[in-house]
């Protein structure tokens, strides 16, 4: 089956929805980054970005049953920290305090990303994602490339570099590891 | 640890069945490490996200122009949070210049019914009656409900207090005419204090805000007679 940015989180999402906390803790880990960048390029502050990514995904947890999955899961969310994220401006108690609200009836994690890996957000170094993808071997490049840049699922990767699946995913893996690790080494 | 790694990789490309999502979830649900991962892969989704104009496709042969993605991509972000700004007010988008794709994403964001619900709960939600009340915890100011909890061991500080307290619980009270969408007795921690959240009979809803636990909290709920 295709996959696309609509539907490649459909399972995952049918167990949040289902209550399956470690299925939102998935996606929320998964998009969270898209979500404070997203939120850092409005507001400029690291921390307005973390409160606002905090109060972004209780609000995801607490509506998730009503995405019905017309639009891509991440445009969901946006819409959601937008949402927050002019409130932010309007509303002056916004300003007065920043809070973090632990939600307990629902124990779910929000994480604070204070990790180096983070703070790549702010950094020159994410200009330079290319240059990591350069210094990949070329087959873990194209199906890196074919995956993230072109949102190929693993079949029509499979398809156009006429590799077996397994290979195809083992490629993307060991893609993403050598890019964590060339950004590591930067740091 | 690199096989489930590798699934966490596939589970994040949404190419695991049903079944093997279940035992990622079950591996990594006690693993910081591996939750970590997730994230990493996350970042660098973002990472490309944002720079996909630079990027150039390996399947696409039309040459993509090269500029400064971070300047652009501010400016794209702004701007499509200024479209949903420009969209409720009315203004003319045309002259933003905005990215055609980011403009997209954001009409089909603002116009998808999932939207416009969570729009339209936007206005009184849970988390912004929350902090609200959080941020305003300090303003002791007059009830407009004169709520006697004695029956259940609680003094008001004053006449015109919202605070009570009975030994070392001490809370301040809110009733408000809010429709929040609960039907059941929600709580928060903040800090070393409690915020429960309770839908009263008549539709208001009670807010208490302070060193009591849940029991109490309902106790309370259950004990209020609005005069």
């Amino acid at each position: 089956m295709k996959k696309n940015s609509t539907n490649e989180d459909s399972l995952l999402i049918k167990k949040a929805q289902a209550g399956n906390e470690g299925a939102f803790n998935f996606l929320m880990n998964k998009y969270y980054p898209r979500v404070y960048a997203s939120l850092y390029s409005f507001t400029k502050s690291k921390e307005d970005s973390e409160d606002l990514a905090q109060q972004t995904f209780i609000k995801v947890w607490q509506q998730i049953k009503s995405f019905r999955g017309e639009s891509a899961f991440f445009t969901w969310m946006y819409r959601i920290a937008i949402n927050l994220a002019k409130n932010h401006f309007v509303s002056s108690s916004y300003k007065k305090d920043k809070i973090n609200v632990s939600t307990s009836d629902f124990d779910i994690d929000i994480p604070s990303y204070t990790n180096p890996e983070q703070d790549l957000i702010h950094d020159e170094a994410l200009n330079n994602i290319k240059q990591y993808i350069d210094r990949l071997p070329e087959t873990l490049k194209t199906a890196f490339t074919l995956r993230e840049s072109d949102g190929k699922s693993y079949e029509e990767i499979s398809l156009i570099t006429d590799t077996p699946i397994g290979t195809v995913r083992s490629r993307i893996f060991r893609a993403r590891e050598n890019i964590l690790t060339y950004i590591s080494e930067d740091l | 640890m690199g096989n489930i790694e590798e699934k966490i990789s596939a589970l994040y490309d949404g190419e695991l069945n049903d079944q093997e999502i279940d035992e990622v979830l079950l591996m990594i649900e006690k693993d910081s490490n591996l939750q970590e991962k997730i994230s990493k892969y996350g970042l660098l989704t973002s990472a490309m996200k944002h720079q996909n104009k630079n990027i150039q496709s390996i399947t696409s042969k039309r040459k993509k122009p090269n500029f400064n993605f971070w300047l652009s991509n501010s400016i794209t972000a702004a701007a499509a949070v200024i479209i949903t700004f420009f969209s409720i007010n009315q203004f003319d988008l045309n002259r933003m210049g905005e990215d055609p794709s980011a403009k997209n994403q954001i009409n089909i964001a603002i116009n998808s019914k999932e939207a416009k619900d969570i729009a339209k709960r936007a206005e009184e939600n849970l988390v912004d009656h929350v902090m609200h009340i959080i941020n305003n915890s300090q303003n002791d100011s007059v009830t407009p409900y004169n709520i006697d909890l004695r029956n259940v061991g609680y003094t008001r500080l004053g006449p015109d207090s919202r605070t009570y307290n009975k030994g070392n619980k001490n809370f301040t009270l809110h009733i408000e005419n809010k429709n929040l969408g609960i039907n059941k007795l929600r709580n928060w921690r903040y800090k070393d204090k409690m915020i429960y959240v309770v839908p009263l009979q008549d539709g208001r809803v009670l807010t208490l805000y302070g060193n009591i636990d849940q029991n109490s909290a309902l106790e309370i709920a259950n004990s209020i007679k609005i005069k």
